[in-house]
């Protein structure tokens, strides 16, 4: 199957911002072992692309907010007490970072390229 | 020395920006691992030749940027990264840090160290692949880069800024003409930097070359960049362009740069490795179509400013090994291409004792006449003509048919011509010294000197006239063309030392 006809299947798979089991088991039924694979890889992505994770060391009620700014997301929250403070955004392959456990890494990094 | 209120200082300063600023990051998942080429999803927003970061800390560049994933090359051993890895993108281009500190130095092609000395302090930050000068910052090549090889200074004459190939056959000789040009460089007045970038050698064979340069007082001059055999691909493929960045540095300051490439074949194995684990195309004898590419980019990067740009120079002496003597194979005929020139150095020549084994017939310097010194021109004229006359009059000769006079005549002084421009490894000449050998015998002055004592003859006559003609020597160093009266010195100083020799 052609990658043109697989982003296809893979769209169809979706209802709203979630997977439409039904679609989805009636499209596994039918497919071969190899375009299964590429099926699952694209599920795998397409799933990425919709979601937005928000981690925070303390899960509050701010963090909705998110909910308004990305409708066409998916938000998963997770809570992350190494990141100290602040919030870390993840967009797919995009890492937006607010956190101080970011700032003090950043601080280690200019001392250690600086005074080595 | 840390300045400890330094370090509050700067602390302090961003402790006060936090909450202010963020760090986006672009990053991406390891879905496969090659040979030491990674295949990762994600990376969205990397760039070609973008340096990454994997989260144990071992760095690649980016080598393919694909519809869903990029192919990273790593810059290490591949063994600790696994399959669900994460990978970032850095933001900037693969460079490498050059000061002065370089100088003396051994090290590898990001610029880490590889001898036991002290730490390389951080100087400028300068990007492996640039574009090459334009032609507006250019200028002809037209001062002399002296190999201190007689043969080379007097037939087939290097400027700098030029580009001449040394090739060859393996074990003729080829390291050995770019070691003893480094090792001239010690006699110019204005000190010549010499990069020598090893290329998928025996560490053995970079370490006596290093043993060498050290040992012949060319160590604080030169820099090596090694990328040795048994470093990975990716390291073999950056080692020419590290060479090149480096190069680049003393260039902006306006000095004169000498690079050696040793050798270009490997490192176009090395690209051709990298391309097949990539899955490019493979073409002629399996390298990827952009073989002519990659070496056409570092040669250009060769030049000679203007004034007006510093009037710096890079001096490259890539080198390329044949095999049997093919010099129309693949990669021999790219780089014959690019250069302004080749020496080339044959097995059966090396065999039958001449030492550097060039080929006359076949090197040849394209732009590098134009900076020969006067003084050795006048001398050295009619030179490659002649031997290449006896080259194929000696073929002929061989068969034994009678001679007449004048051939007889051609072939002897062909033979001590060849006679002439046989040198020892490691002991290159100065102009002076050179010009006095080659006048000696082109004059005639050494046709009663049997050709098997050439050798001694001529160290001697260096020795005598050294001590008792220092005032000739000095009128050869000016590089004008000798007088009719200095001519006439030299051959007296010839027929002066052959009583004494005899």
């Amino acid at each position: 199957m052609n990658k043109k006809k697989m982003d296809k299947l893979i769209a169809l798979s979706y209802k709203d911002k979630y997977f439409d089991k039904k679609i989805v088991n009636k499209i596994v039924s039918v497919l071969s072992r190899a375009d299964l694979k590429k099926y699952i890889n694209g599920l795998k992505l397409a799933e990425k692309k919709r979601s937005l994770i928000v981690s925070s060391p303390v899960i509050d009620s701010d963090l909705n907010k998110f909910r308004k700014l990305f409708p066409h997301k998916k938000i998963v929250f997770k809570k992350d007490p190494s990141l100290i403070l602040g919030t870390q955004v993840i967009d797919n392959d995009i890492v937006y970072e607010f956190t101080l456990k970011n700032s003090i890494d950043k601080i280690l990094n200019h001392i250690e390229q600086t005074y080595d | 020395m840390i300045d400890n209120d330094k370090i509050i200082e700067t602390l302090e300063k961003k402790i006060m920006t936090f909450g202010r600023d963020s760090k986006t990051q672009n990053v991406g998942i390891v879905v496969k691992n090659t040979d030491g080429v990674i295949i990762a999803s994600g990376l969205s927003r990397a760039s070609m030749g973008e340096k990454v970061i994997f989260n144990n800390g071992n760095s690649g560049t980016i080598f393919n940027l694909d519809e869903d994933n990029v192919s990273i090359i790593l810059l290490e051993e591949a063994s600790g990264i696994k399959e669900g890895d994460i990978v970032r993108t850095t933001g900037e281009m693969l460079s490498i840090e050059v000061s002065e500190d370089l100088l003396g130095r051994v090290i590898d092609p990001l610029g880490n160290p590889l001898d036991s000395k002290p730490k390389i302090k951080k100087g400028k930050n300068m990007p492996l692949e640039k574009i090459a000068a334009g032609v507006v910052e250019r200028e002809p090549v037209s001062f002399p880069l002296k190999t201190g090889i007689k043969a080379i200074d007097s037939m087939f004459p290097i400027g700098r800024g030029q580009r001449e190939l040394i090739i060859g056959d393996r074990q003729t000789g080829k390291t050995a003409i770019a070691i003893d040009t480094i090792i001239n460089q010690k006699f110019n007045k204005k000190p010549v930097i010499c990069i020598y970038v090893a290329i998928g050698q025996k560490r053995s064979t970079i370490a006596q070359v290093i043993d060498r340069l050290n040992s012949e007082g060319a160590g604080n001059y030169s820099i090596v960049v090694s990328a040795s055999a048994s470093d990975p691909a990716s390291l073999q493929y950056l080692a020419p362009y590290a060479g090149c960045s480096i190069a680049e540095y003393f260039l902006e300051k306006g000095k004169d740069v000498l690079i050696v490439f040793d050798d270009l074949t490997k490192h176009a194995w090395a690209y051709r490795q990298i391309s097949l684990v990539l899955r490019r195309p493979a073409g002629r004898e399996a390298y990827p179509g952009d073989v002519f590419y990659l070496h056409s980019r570092l040669l250009e990067r060769s030049v000679k400013l203007n004034k007006e740009n510093g009037g710096g120079s890079i001096t490259a002496l890539p080198i390329i090994e044949t095999q049997a003597n093919d010099i129309s194979a693949y990669i021999p005929t790219n780089v014959i291409s690019i250069t302004d020139g080749q020496i080339y150095l044959q097995t059966d020549l090396f065999n039958s004792g001449i030492k550097p084994a060039i080929n006359i017939g076949q090197s040849v310097s394209r732009v590098g006449s134009a900076a020969q010194t006067q003084t050795i021109k006048s001398v050295s004229g009619k030179l490659k003509l002649e031997l290449a006359q006896y080259s194929s009059l000696a073929a002929f000769a061989q068969f034994g048919t009678e001679l007449d006079n004048a051939t007889q005549k051609q072939l002897d002084r062909g033979k001590r011509l060849t006679e002439i421009l046989k040198q020892p490894q490691y002991s290159p000449l100065t102009e002076n010294l050179e010009v006095l050998s080659i006048y000696a015998v082109t004059s005639g002055a050494m046709d009663d000197i049997p050709t098997d004592s050439f050798q001694e003859f001529e160290k001697e006559m260096h020795d005598f006239a050294k001590k008792r003609y220092p005032e000739v020597l000095e009128s050869l160093s000016t590089g004008e063309r000798p007088t009719e009266q200095i001519l006439k010195q030299i051959t007296k100083l010839v027929e002066e030392f052959k009583k004494r020799f005899r």
